[in-house]
């Protein structure tokens, strides 16, 4: 059984993994970070952000000394499950941790009813 | 007056939640009837509308015309049971100044507590936000029985500090905020006293609106005093007095069954505020949300350390205030607004830190910390309410602010100091179904308006130069935020004015996207001294930007002294003629902008509400430049080559990391964040924060 638990993510309760909900590849045990088993790149914050004013100290672009953009893509289809704005090497976030036996027994058991 | 620190009382603000049920209360539940109570409730939510309607109609400040209005109906013990309001911080926080004068007025023979009495406030340290709220109250009384309070809560833009408009960017401490005032007993016998509504016009720059918004405020407080006692009349003493507490005790009851049907779990969000007053610098706030069985504890331990020196630091009662924002707009929707919500909420908070000031520390631009943790708020509430209220999954409206603030002269001589509305004129963030609505509002105050720019520049001494949807204002996604508004103002007719202004994220957006959804570009003020603009506009030259996109193109004819500036900048004197040019903010993106339809795309494009830069390098369309014609099948192979590219970009986690944690800001602007990455704040009386661990 499958509870769709964001946007691209899954949580098989009988495999305990998350999985893409896009092309339900299974991505990471779900007691984890689902981003452990992702694939993370660092953009350029022009190729997003771009400035659109030239030789001033404000912009459009965000200061690259403070804010980088990361973004977080399903390995199996590309589909970018999140991204996040973090200054230079602070650690990703571990934005969601599922109470993952809690969400069993509530979901199996309304099930077995 | 004991138990004060620099004349606070640092107990009074710990009675956050109802109070107990009084024996009165108790003994009259049992003869409320449920069909009647509902009657009641709706009689007495219908009474506090009017009194946020009439204070809206009889203000004169900006914020009080165009809605940041809260109006309360409180018990005799000083919770909040009914309130009117699209400002969701004051349901938990309006209920601190009254308490504060039940403990130390009511039974004190100098001030006392009497029939037409009213009491004024504005220290954020009870009202929680910042020194531009102000509130009044008045009792409610009987045949001599204190029934309950009621009273308006509303923002007046000019608090006297040392900066206009109501925040002091360069505070050193709070000494530089001008009127700071615990609450006080303002009238009696149904009279202000003149004697002390001239004071605060002496201590204030726009002496004509402080005294209209008072009044404003009290006049509609005597409306509702006269409502309710026509519901005493015909309900009784303890049917109202008993009523009140149904109220709260329902809606923490409510409150508790919606938290608990949410899934179990951990949330995070940290956010980063790139603005520690009129300097940049970066800080922290570290926000874990954990959600068991009936109840949300708010943990915020992590978050940088309190800043002495600058003005960027908030009361925990103005964080929990603004958590209010998410909760009663968003997760509790449809439950009433008031302080019963926090019997479902919990809270832990660093000592020591920027979310938890102490002593006399400056927190003129509070709200700006305060809209940064709420921007993490939604996030973690995003991802709690995903799995069985997809409606309640929202990308974050505009989580800054951006706004000009001034002070001086206006076109007929006359002194004001306020800011201009276009707060009200964010974008909401895009949905699980659809796109954020354009120009929704500002995400804490969801029912103010933005006004007409012809009322704005009917007292204000501003021409609008235009004021319309910006295109690159919103972040990006399969459902884009709402557009934003850009706008320009030309100073009109005076020569004896300051312009400056407040907000934060010209370098740290404030605003991420969520689920693939991008967030917001930077902010910036772009201004003109010594413009041509006038001379322009006396020539009705055609070339004269109409949108904030046409202001940074070579066709531009305005010439002057142009300088881009910090969102958040120290007024500055400006002269007629002179230009002003920023947007408000647009709503965050939800999910991978490559799964936006292409037909929404070209509709974007067809109505001006996305650049073709965005159309063909964000969402990857293929379409024809004049005809604006979609390439379906260019469209689906570009879009299949773009996920392949990610593929070969992305790096698996130990890999990316290898390099990414090798990575640092410049110590330059971590002076005030604390350690790097974890500044380790902690609650009083916790050993480690595993909560707050990262990944």
């Amino acid at each position: 059984m499958k509870i769709h638990v964001t946007e691209y993510l899954d949580v098989d309760l009988n495999s305990e993994k998350w999985c893409c909900n896009r092309c339900g590849h299974e991505i990471e045990n779900a007691r984890e970070n689902y981003k452990k088993g992702c694939l993370i790149a660092e953009r350029e914050m022009n190729e997003v952000h771009p400035p659109m004013a030239s030789g001033q100290a404000f912009s459009f672009q965000p200061d690259t000394d403070y804010c980088r953009l990361i973004e977080i893509y399903c390995p199996s289809c590309g589909v970018m499950i999140e991204n996040e704005y973090l200054p230079p090497g602070h650690p990703l976030t571990h934005e969601i941790e599922i109470d993952l036996d809690a969400l069993k027994k509530k979901y199996l058991e309304s099930q077995k009813r | 007056m004991q138990g004060q620190k620099y004349g606070r009382d640092t107990e009074i603000v710990q009675h956050m939640r109802p109070e107990p049920m009084t024996a009165r209360e108790e003994a009259a539940q049992a003869g409320i009837d449920d069909t009647e109570f509902e009657i009641f409730k709706h009689k007495m939510h219908m009474i506090a509308l009017e009194g946020k309607e009439t204070t809206m109609k009889l203000g004169a400040s900006t914020a009080m015309r165009w809605g940041d209005v809260a109006f309360g109906i409180f018990t005799g013990q000083g919770d909040l049971s009914v309130c009117a309001t699209g400002i969701y911080h004051h349901a938990v926080l309006g209920q601190i100044p009254i308490k504060y004068l039940i403990k130390h007025w009511v039974n004190e023979p100098s001030v006392g507590c009497k029939e037409g009495d009213s009491y004024f406030y504005n220290d954020p340290f009870y009202a929680g936000v910042h020194n531009a709220d102000m509130g009044l109250s008045i009792p409610v009384f009987y045949k001599g029985t204190l029934l309950c309070f009621v009273g308006a809560a509303v923002h007046t833009g000019e608090c006297g500090g040392s900066e206009p408009g109501g925040t002091v960017t360069a505070a050193k401490s709070k000494y530089d905020e001008g009127i700071l005032i615990p609450p006080i007993k303002i009238g009696e016998n149904y009279q202000l006293k003149e004697d002390l509504l001239n004071m605060l016009a002496a201590m204030n720059r726009d002496p004509r609106t402080m005294i209209l918004d008072i009044k404003a405020r009290l006049a509609a407080a005597r409306i509702a005093e006269r409502r309710i006692l026509e519901v005493v009349e015909q309900n009784g003493v303890d049917f109202f007095l008993g009523g009140l507490r149904r109220i709260l005790t329902q809606t923490g009851e409510a409150a508790k069954r919606k938290v608990a049907s949410l899934n179990d779990g951990v949330y995070r969000q940290a956010r980063f505020l790139d603005t520690l007053g009129e300097d940049n610098g970066l800080v922290k706030i570290n926000l874990t949300v954990i959600k068991k069985g009936d109840k949300i504890t708010l943990n915020l331990e992590g978050s940088s350390p309190m800043l002495m020196d600058r003005p960027a630091n908030s009361f925990f009662q103005g964080i929990l205030g603004l958590s209010m924002v998410y909760f009663c707009g968003w997760l509790f929707h449809d439950l009433p607004s008031n302080n019963g919500l926090l019997e479902a909420i919990d809270w832990v908070f660093p000592e020591g830190s920027i979310v938890n000031a102490t002593g006399d520390v400056s927190t003129s631009i509070a709200p700006l910390v305060q809209v940064t943790f709420t921007h993490g708020m939604f996030q973690c509430g995003a991802r709690m309410t995903y799995a069985t209220h997809p409606s309640r999954a929202v990308a974050s409206w505009f989580s800054g602010f951006s706004i000009p603030t001034f002070g001086g002269l206006n076109q007929y001589g006359e002194p004001v100091a306020d800011i201009t509305p276009e707060i009200n004129a964010t974008g909401c963030g895009g949905r699980y179904d659809m796109d954020g609505v354009d120009a929704a509002g500002a995400f804490f105050a969801t029912m103010a308006d933005c006004s007409d720019a012809e009322a704005t520049e009917s007292d204000r001494p501003f021409i609008y130069t235009f004021r319309n949807y910006f295109d690159n204002s919103y972040g990006h996604g399969k459902y884009r935020g709402g557009a934003g508004v850009g706008y320009g103002v030309a100073v009109h007719d005076t020569n004896f004015f300051m312009l400056g202004s407040h907000g934060g994220g010209a370098k740290f957006p404030t605003t991420q996207g969520l689920f693939g959804g991008y967030g917001l570009p930077a902010l910036f003020v772009r201004r003109v001294q010594n413009s041509n603009y006038k001379e322009l506009l006396s020539k009705s030259d055609r070339h004269l930007p109409a949108r904030l996109t046409e202001v940074f193109t070579d066709q531009n004819p305005e010439k002057g002294d142009v300088w881009h500036q910090n969102i958040s900048a120290v007024v500055k004197p400006a002269k007629d003629g002179d230009t002003f040019y920023a947007y408000a903010g647009g709503g965050a993106g939800f999910g991978d902008p490559l799964e936006r339809e292409p037909e929404s795309i070209i509709r974007d494009l067809r109505n001006g509400m996305v650049s073709a830069w965005a159309a063909r390098n964000i969402y990857c369309i293929a379409f024809e430049a004049l005809s604006l014609r979609l390439d379906k099948e260019a469209t689906e192979l570009r879009r299949k080559a773009v996920r392949e590219e990610r593929k070969r970009r992305g790096k698996k986690w130990a890999d990316f990391n290898k390099e990414w944690e090798a990575k640092r800001p410049p110590s330059e602007i971590l002076t005030y964040y604390g350690v790097y990455p974890d500044p380790g704040t902690k609650a009083h009386g916790t050993d480690a924060a595993p909560v707050a661990a990262s990944a």
